[in-house]
């Protein structure tokens, strides 16, 4: 059976369940920094930086 | 766990078990690789074969296919690293080695190559790294590494680029996983109890910041690749061949079971030959799919998370299309998940 299914569940295991998530999206989020900034320290410029280059050239 | 389920059809197919299988970066190709020698490409929406890539005298063991469709290498038991043109099957470039080739895999940009060779007949394990010349037809190849080092201690089973250049990551026959400067080969990192047995299988999210393996000691887990701290645990009842990361879902695919020979009760034949979907934040079991008639060896899904293929050691290739119900299911509520 697919655990799909499942809805009766209880007030505790819901909570650690979105405890959990929201420790995997805080790292996920870390892990999304640390990636942009190893991409800045090896001189690739990231998107957002590339628009903000332009528009200060503009002006 | 709905499915539609397609068998690779297109010619014979296989004739013995499967090592690994992958889809390039579109997923409208899929890449077969067999002890029967041969490496098939399969259209992966109908299960028809495109073609075949023929040429090594052994098993072969690993193939990696670049993003863009254009290069696939492999490795096998012939002690030979191989380049293909992916589109027409030609044989590009072969480079030799004293032993065999066990894995292989393409670095993010597809300008790099890393394979393991075995350890065997006095000659070291070692790890290469080849600079891939993608200018003309690609049969202008270097004979010689880029760089390469013998990792000391327990024999490298697979391997990977990271998102750090010349950082590559490994897993060991021990259980351990590691890091490993390509330049002057040190192990800048490890975790000796990542697993408690042979590291089967290793594959990374699609940012390269964390990693999923599998393992003889009938556990998958999930690493982040910076620290190689163990992030979560699925625990199973049979020594695992393959995991895989679902993208766009939060779910990991294991896959592996136990040879006929070494199961004694009628229990353990039990659920033994089945894809088993895990939570992977949560690591609760959410489905399992049933399918080969003998351990499956090697796990991959679909880019876009659309559906997965399975390869066993039946010899069967399967691709399993995910239904409506599997996209809309959100069997533990409305958390969202970071991908």
């Amino acid at each position: 059976e697919d655990a799909a299914e499942e809805s009766n569940v209880s007030a505790e295991l819901v909570a650690h369940r979105k405890r959990l998530v929201d420790e995997w999206n805080a790292w996920r989020a870390r892990c999304k920094r640390d990636i942009a900034e190893e991409k800045r320290s090896r001189g690739q410029k990231l998107n957002g930086e590339h628009h903000e280059e332009e528009k200060e050239e503009i002006e | 766990m709905r499915l539609a389920s397609v068998d690779m059809v297109g010619g014979v197919g296989h004739e013995r078990s499967l090592t690994q299988i992958k889809f390039n970066a579109e997923g409208d190709l899929l890449f077969s690789c067999s002890k029967d020698h041969i490496i098939n490409v399969w259209f992966s929406h109908n299960g028809e074969r495109l073609g075949t890539y023929e040429g090594h005298n052994g098993t072969v063991w690993t193939i990696d296919v670049d993003s863009q469709s254009r290069f696939l290498v492999s490795g096998s038991a012939d002690n030979e690293l191989r380049l293909w043109n992916v589109s027409d099957g030609k044989c590009l470039f072969v480079w030799e080695f004293p032993t065999a080739v066990k894995r292989v895999a393409f670095s993010d940009d597809d300008e790099r190559v890393v394979c393991i060779t075995e350890q065997r007949m006095g000659y070291q394990g070692a790890i290469r790294v080849f600079n891939l010349n993608r200018d003309g037809d690609g049969t202008n190849q270097s004979q010689e590494p880029e760089h390469m080092f013998h990792p000391i201690g327990s024999k490298a089973t697979v391997c990977a680029f990271t998102y750090t250049p010349n950082l590559v990551l490994t897993g060991h026959e021990s259980g351990k996983v590691a890091l490993f400067d390509v330049v002057s080969g040190t192990e800048v990192l490890n975790n000796e109890r990542a697993h408690m047995d042979i590291v089967t299988d290793l594959q990374l999210s699609p940012d390269r910041s964390y990693f999923v393996t599998s393992s003889k000691d009938k556990t998958a887990r999930i690493h982040d690749t910076k620290t190689l701290r163990v992030l979560k645990t699925f625990t199973t009842e049979t020594p695992l061949n393959s995991a895989a990361l679902a993208p766009n879902k939060p779910y990991v695919l294991v896959g592996g079971g136990q040879e006929a020979m070494q199961v004694t009760t009628t229990s353990l034949r039990q659920g033994k030959f089945e894809t088993r979907f895990w939570h992977k934040v949560l690591e609760e079991e959410v489905g399992r799919v049933k399918g080969h008639f003998g351990p499956i060896n090697t796990i991959a899904v679909h880019p876009a998370g659309t559906s997965y293929a399975s390869g066993g050691e039946d010899g069967f290739v399967r691709v399993h299309h995910f239904e409506e119900s599997y996209f809309k299911a959100k069997p533990y509520g409305d958390l969202e998940i970071e991908d």
